[in-house]
C-alpha cells in the first residue's frame, strides 16, 4: 500500500505567473523523484479573473485534484484568492499568501464611485483550524533584490519552507524554468523567501467609500406588471414574482446596486437607491465565496 | 446614471404595453442616452406611426407626435425643415417602418434629413394581434401565417444602408448599455441615423412559436448574440433556452457610418 | 393697389398664399397643379420659407402637417388621385386640430381619370374623403382674382379654427391666365398662442366650441399630438363621454361660426324668378348666362357659394324659396345638387344639368336652359 498523496495549491488571479509558478513546483517535485501530477485552470486570465493550479505529489499519484482539507500548503499570489481557496488547506497545513491585492471588477458594487466589496486583510480567518500561515510581501522583497518581477519566487521560497524537498531541485527547476536573463534575481528571491518574515500588516482603514451594505430596492408597484424580467436576471436573486403576479424582494441585503433589474425594467418600476447607512463593515469570506 | 424618469409623464404612466414586451427598455436606454448628451428637452421632438412601439412616445415629456400608419418619417421630415433646431426622433415598429411605411422611410434616408430613426422589431404586428410583419422570420408562425411564414424577411439594416442612410446600427433589446450608446451616437451623428433594436413580443410572437415571455426571449437573445459580451443573463437562465432562434447571423453594433450632405429642404441661400 | 399681372390661376395661389405667410411647401408632381409646386420652389425660399418635394401625396401632407405642428404656415397641391392619397391625413389634420391648406385642382375622374380635362367630380370626396364624423371647409373660387383672395382666406381660416382647409378649383381656373389686380395687403389671422405658462398647459383645453390655443413643437410647450380620441391633456382615451365632446367640438368650433366662414355671391337675385346655382368655372358661366337671359327678358339671376363647404343651407333656402325654377349645373354626375335638394325640396323645382366629359359648362346651354325655363334640362 502506498503511501497517500500529497497536495498543494497554488492561486492567483489572471497575469500573475501562477501557472510559471507551478511548473516549476511539478518540475522541482519530478527532480526530487516524485511522481506528480499537475491541474490548472484558467482562461478567465484576461479579465483579472482566478487563476489556479493543483499539484498533488508522491510515489503513484492517481488524480492531479487536491481534495478539499488535504492540501499541506496553499501559496495564494494574492489576498483575496488566499480566502478564496483557504478551505482547501487541511488542519495544521500552510498559507503562504501575499498581501497584494488585486480588486477584481465583479466586486464593484457602484460604478460611479468603484466602490467594492474587495475584503480586508485579516488573518483571523486562519486562526482557528492552526494554520501555519506566512502573510508576505513578495513585491516589495523581490524589489529590494532589483526586480520586483521575482516576486512568484520569493513566494516559491516560502513555500519551499514547508516542504521537505532540497534545495537544488529547487533551484535546478528555477534555473530551467524562468525566462534567460532573470535566473539569478529569481534565485536570489527564492533564497530570500525561505527566509522571509511576515510583511506588517497594513492596517485596515475605514474607507468611507467603501461597502457599505446592500442597495435599496424601490418598486412601484402600481406601474410593475410582473413580466419577471427582473427576477429572471437578477444575479444576486433579490427578486421574485410572488403567486399573485407581484414583484418582491426576497432578498434585500444581496443587493449590489448593480442596477441590472431597474434598466431591463420595460415598465419604470424599480429604482435602486444607494444604502442608508454609511461604511462599516468589509466583506466576508462567505460573501465573497457566494458570488464565484 | 441619473433618474430617467423625471423624463416620462408620470401622469399618464403606466404604459400600454404588455407584461414583458422590452420595448419599455428600449425607452428607457433612449431617455439615458438623451440624459447623457443633455439635450434640451424643450427642443427634442419624437414623431411615431401607428403600433404598439409608436405608443411609447405618449409617456416622455417632449414635444411628441403620434401620427399615422407609417407616416413618422414624412410628419418627421416637415418637422425637421420647418424647425432645424429640433432633435427629432421617429419611433417605428417593424410592420410600421417597412411596410406601410416603407416608401417613406427610404426617401427620408436617401435625403439624409438630420433625423434618428429608432425601428422596434418584434418580428410581428403586435397591437393587432400577431399578424405576419416583413420581418416574421420564414418559417414563424403568426395569426395569419397558421402552418409558418412562407414570406422572405426584410433585413432592414441592408435596407437602410443601400437606401442612403448615413448611419445605420442594430442593438439588442437585452443589451441596454450598447443600446444608450449607440443612441446618443446616432443623435450626435449628423444626417439620418437608423437603429433597428431587436425587440420582443411574448404576448404573440412567445407565444405563437412557444419561446417563451418576455425574460425568456430576453435572454435567449443575449446569448445567441455572439458579437457581443454581456454579463447579462444568469446562469440558471441561460440552461432554459430554446434550441433556435429566428435571428440566425445578425450582426450587430455600428454598421455602416459616413458623412455625406445633409438635406434641410430649398430654403433661402439656395 | 398695385398694377395689374397677367397670372394663371395656380400662380395666383401661390401668391395668395404667401400674402397669408405660407413659410412651407411639401408636394409631389400631378397634373393641372404642378404649377404650385414650380412657383413655389422659386419664391417660397425668398420668402423665408422652405420647399420640399416629397416621396408621394401622403408624405406630402405629412409633412405639411410636421412643419404646421413646428409653426409653419404649411400647404399642399394635388388633384383627384394625389387628393386621394391626401384623405388619411385630411382626417389627422382635422383631429389633432392642426391648421393647413390643401389645394386640389380637379381633373376627370375616377382614378387617373382625364388627367388634363376639368371637373368638378372631388366634390364630395373633400367633403367626406376621409373616414368618420368631421367637419369640413372646402373654398370653390371661380377665377384667378379669387383663387388669390380664397388662398388667404383658406390660410386664415385654418389658422383661425385649427383645421384643414380645401381649396378646391379645376383645371380651367388652373391654367386659365387672366389680368388682375393683387391687393397691397390682406388681412391674416395667426394661430392663438396660450397664455399661460407651460407647466400649467394642456394641448387640448378648449371651451365646447372654442379653438384650443397652439404653441409650436420646440417654443417650450411639451405635448402630445395624436390622431386617436384624446382628452384635454392630448392623451389618448376611450372614453364615451370625451369622445362624443371632441368630436362635437371639432364641428361646432366651425358650425357656430359660420359667419366667419360662409361666402354665397348672389348675382342679379333681386327680382329673378329663376336662378341658377352653380360653383367654381361654371359659375363664370353661369354669371355669363344670367346676363344674357336678363338681356333676353328672363328674371335669371345666380346664387354662387365661394364656401361649398360647409354647405350655405341657409342662404341657397332662401334662394329657393324666392324663384319659381333652380337650375343646378355641376361638372360631375350630381354631387352638390343632392345638397340643393335637401334644403330647397318643395320650395322649387330643381332642375340639374350634369356634365363629365371633360368639356366645361358653357353659357349657351345655361342659357338655353333658362329659356326653356329647365325643360330642356340632361
Amino acid at each position: 500500500m502506498p503511501e497517500p498523496s500529497r497536495g498543494l495549491l497554488l492561486a492567483g488571479v489572471g497575469g500573475q505567473g501562477v501557472i510559471l509558478a507551478s511548473m516549476i513546483v511539478a518540475d522541482a517535485l519530478v527532480r526530487a523523484g516524485y511522481d506528480v501530477k499537475q491541474s490548472e485552470v484558467h482562461g478567465m486570465a484576461q479579465r483579472g479573473g482566478s487563476v489556479f493550479s493543483h499539484i498533488r505529489w508522491g510515489s503513484n499519484v492517481d488524480s492531479p485534484l487536491v481534495p478539499t482539507g488535504s492540501a499541506e500548503v496553499l501559496a495564494a499570489f494574492e489576498w483575496a484568492e488566499a480566502i478564496r481557496w483557504v478551505e482547501y488547506v487541511r488542519d495544521g497545513g500552510a498559507v503562504v499568501a501575499d498581501i497584494r491585492t488585486i480588486v477584481p471588477p465583479g466586486s464593484c458594487t457602484d460604478t460611479r464611485s468603484w466602490v467594492t466589496r474587495y475584503p480586508t486583510i485579516d488573518t483571523g480567518l486562519f486562526t482557528g483550524r492552526h494554520l501555519k500561515t506566512r502573510l508576505i510581501d513578495a513585491s516589495a522583497t523581490a524589489a529590494d533584490l532589483g526586480n520586483a518581477r521575482a516576486a512568484n519566487s520569493v513566494i516559491l521560497g516560502s513555500v519551499a519552507a514547508f516542504l521537505d524537498i532540497d534545495d537544488v531541485h529547487w533551484e535546478a527547476a528555477i534555473a530551467s524554468l524562468v525566462p534567460q536573463g532573470t535566473v539569478e534575481v529569481n534565485l536570489a528571491a527564492f533564497r530570500a523567501g525561505r527566509t522571509v518574515s511576515d510583511a506588517a500588516i497594513p492596517q485596515a482603514v475605514p474607507d468611507p467609500e467603501g461597502f457599505s451594505g446592500p442597495h435599496q430596492i424601490e418598486i412601484r408597484h402600481d406601474w410593475c406588471k410582473g413580466c419577471d424580467i427582473c427576477s429572471r436576471f437578477c444575479p444576486e436573486f433579490c427578486l421574485d414574482v410572488d403567486i399573485d403576479g407581484k414583484l418582491v424582494v426576497v432578498n434585500s441585503d444581496a443587493c449590489t446596486g448593480c442596477r441590472l433589474c431597474e434598466i431591463l425594467c420595460p415598465d419604470f418600476a424599480i429604482t435602486i437607491r444607494p444604502p442608508l447607512e454609511p461604511a462599516v463593515a468589509a466583506g466576508s469570506a462567505e460573501a465573497l465565496r457566494s458570488d464565484t | 446614471m441619473s433618474d430617467v424618469k423625471t423624463y416620462l409623464r408620470e401622469w399618464a404612466m403606466p404604459h400600454v404595453l404588455c407584461p414583458g414586451c422590452a420595448h419599455g427598455i428600449v425607452l428607457r436606454s433612449f431617455l439615458e442616452s438623451v440624459d447623457q448628451l443633455q439635450l434640451d428637452r424643450d427642443k427634442v421632438a419624437m414623431v411615431a406611426g401607428i403600433g404598439c412601439s409608436s405608443r411609447l412616445i405618449g409617456y416622455v415629456d417632449f414635444c411628441t407626435l403620434h401620427g399615422t400608419h407609417g407616416r413618422a418619417p414624412a410628419f418627421a421630415t416637415g418637422l425637421k425643415l420647418a424647425r432645424p433646431e429640433l432633435n427629432v426622433v421617429v419611433v417605428t415598429g417593424d410592420g410600421d417602418a417597412l411596410a406601410i411605411g416603407g416608401n417613406h422611410l427610404i426617401h427620408a434616408a436617401r435625403r439624409n434629413i438630420d433625423m434618428t430613426v429608432l425601428m422596434l422589431n418584434n418580428a410581428i404586428y403586435g397591437m393587432t394581434g400577431g399578424q405576419a410583419a416583413p420581418t416574421t422570420p420564414e418559417g414563424a408562425v403568426a395569426s395569419t401565417t397558421p402552418r409558418g411564414n412562407t414570406e422572405p424577411n426584410f433585413d432592414a439594416c441592408k435596407l437602410l444602408i443601400g437606401a442612403g442612410a448615413s448611419h445605420v446600427a442594430r442593438v439588442l433589446a437585452v443589451n441596454p448599455l450598447e443600446m444608450t450608446k449607440i443612441m446618443a451616437d446616432a443623435m450626435t451623428h449628423p444626417g439620418f441615423s437608423f437603429i433597428e433594436v431587436i425587440s420582443d413580443c411574448p404576448e404573440y410572437f412567445g407565444r405563437y412559436n412557444k419561446v417563451g415571455g418576455g425574460a425568456e426571449m430576453l435572454s435567449w437573445m443575449a446569448v445567441r448574440d455572439e458579437g457581443i459580451t454581456i454579463p447579462l443573463a444568469s446562469k440558471k437562465f441561460v440552461k432554459t433556452l430554446p434550441p433556435s432562434t429566428p435571428l440566425p447571423g445578425m450582426q450587430t453594433g455600428v454598421l455602416h457610418r459616413e458623412i455625406r450632405p445633409v438635406y434641410s429642404g430649398v430654403r433661402g441661400g439656395q | 393697389m398695385s398694377a395689374a399681372q397677367l397670372l394663371q390661376g395656380n400662380e395666383a395661389c401661390v401668391k395668395g398664399a404667401l400674402a397669408a405667410g405660407c413659410s412651407f411647401y411639401g408636394g409631389y408632381p400631378i397634373t393641372p397643379s404642378s404649377e404650385i409646386a414650380e412657383q413655389m420652389v422659386r419664391l417660397l425660399p425668398k420668402h423665408g420659407g422652405v420647399f420640399i418635394q416629397m416621396e408621394d401625396e401622403i408624405a406630402s401632407l405629412a409633412s405639411v402637417i410636421g412643419a404646421s405642428l413646428a409653426g409653419s404656415k404649411a400647404m399642399t397641391a394635388t388633384s383627384g388621385p394625389g387628393f386621394s392619397l391626401m384623405q388619411e391625413h385630411i382626417g389627422y389634420a382635422t383631429m389633432t386640430e392642426v391648421p393647413c391648406v390643401i389645394v386640389n385642382v380637379m381633373r376627370g375622374g375616377p382614378s387617373t381619370g382625364l388627367p388634363t380635362s376639368p371637373s368638378q367630380g372631388d366634390v364630395m370626396q373633400a367633403r367626406w374623403g376621409t373616414h368618420g364624423d368631421h367637419p369640413a371647409i372646402v373654398l370653390a373660387p371661380a377665377s384667378v382674382g379669387e383663387v388669390f383672395d380664397l388662398t388667404v382666406k383658406a390660410f386664415n381660416l385654418a389658422e383661425r379654427f385649427r383645421t384643414p382647409v380645401i381649396l378646391l378649383y379645376d383645371e380651367v381656373i388652373g391654367h386659365t391666365r387672366e389680368s388682375v389686380v393683387l391687393p397691397e395687403s390682406v388681412d391674416v389671422i395667426d394661430r392663438t398662442q396660450p397664455t399661460v405658462e407651460p407647466a400649467d398647459f394642456w394641448p387640448k383645453d378648449a371651451a365646447p366650441a372654442g379653438v384650443p390655443p397652439m404653441p409650436a413643437f420646440g417654443d417650450g410647450y411639451r405635448f402630445h399630438v395624436t390622431g386617436l380620441i384624446h382628452d384635454h391633456r392630448g392623451f389618448p382615451t376611450t372614453d364615451g363621454d370625451i369622445a362624443e365632446a371632441l368630436i362635437t367640438r371639432l364641428h361646432d368650433k366651425i358650425e357656430e361660426n359660420l359667419d366667419e366662414v360662409t361666402d354665397v355671391e348672389t348675382f342679379m337675385m333681386d327680382d329673378a324668378e329663376l336662378a341658377i346655382f352653380a360653383y367654381g368655372i361654371v359659375g363664370r358661366s353661369a354669371h355669363e348666362a344670367v346676363l344674357r337671359a336678363r338681356e333676353a327678358g328672363i328674371k335669371a339671376g345666380l346664387v354662387r357659394p365661394l364656401t361649398i363647404w360647409p354647405f350655405p343651407a341657409a342662404e341657397v333656402a332662401a334662394a329657393a324659396r324666392q324663384v319659381d325654377t333652380m337650375i343646378v349645373a355641376e361638372m360631375n354626375l350630381g354631387q352638390l345638387i343632392g345638397e340643393v335638394e335637401r334644403v330647397a325640396a318643395g320650395e322649387t323645382k330643381i332642375v340639374s344639368y350634369l356634365r363629365v366629359d371633360g368639356e366645361p359648362i358653357t353659357p349657351t346651354v345655361l342659357l338655353d336652359l333658362c329659356v326653356s325655363g329647365g325643360g330642356g334640362s340632361s
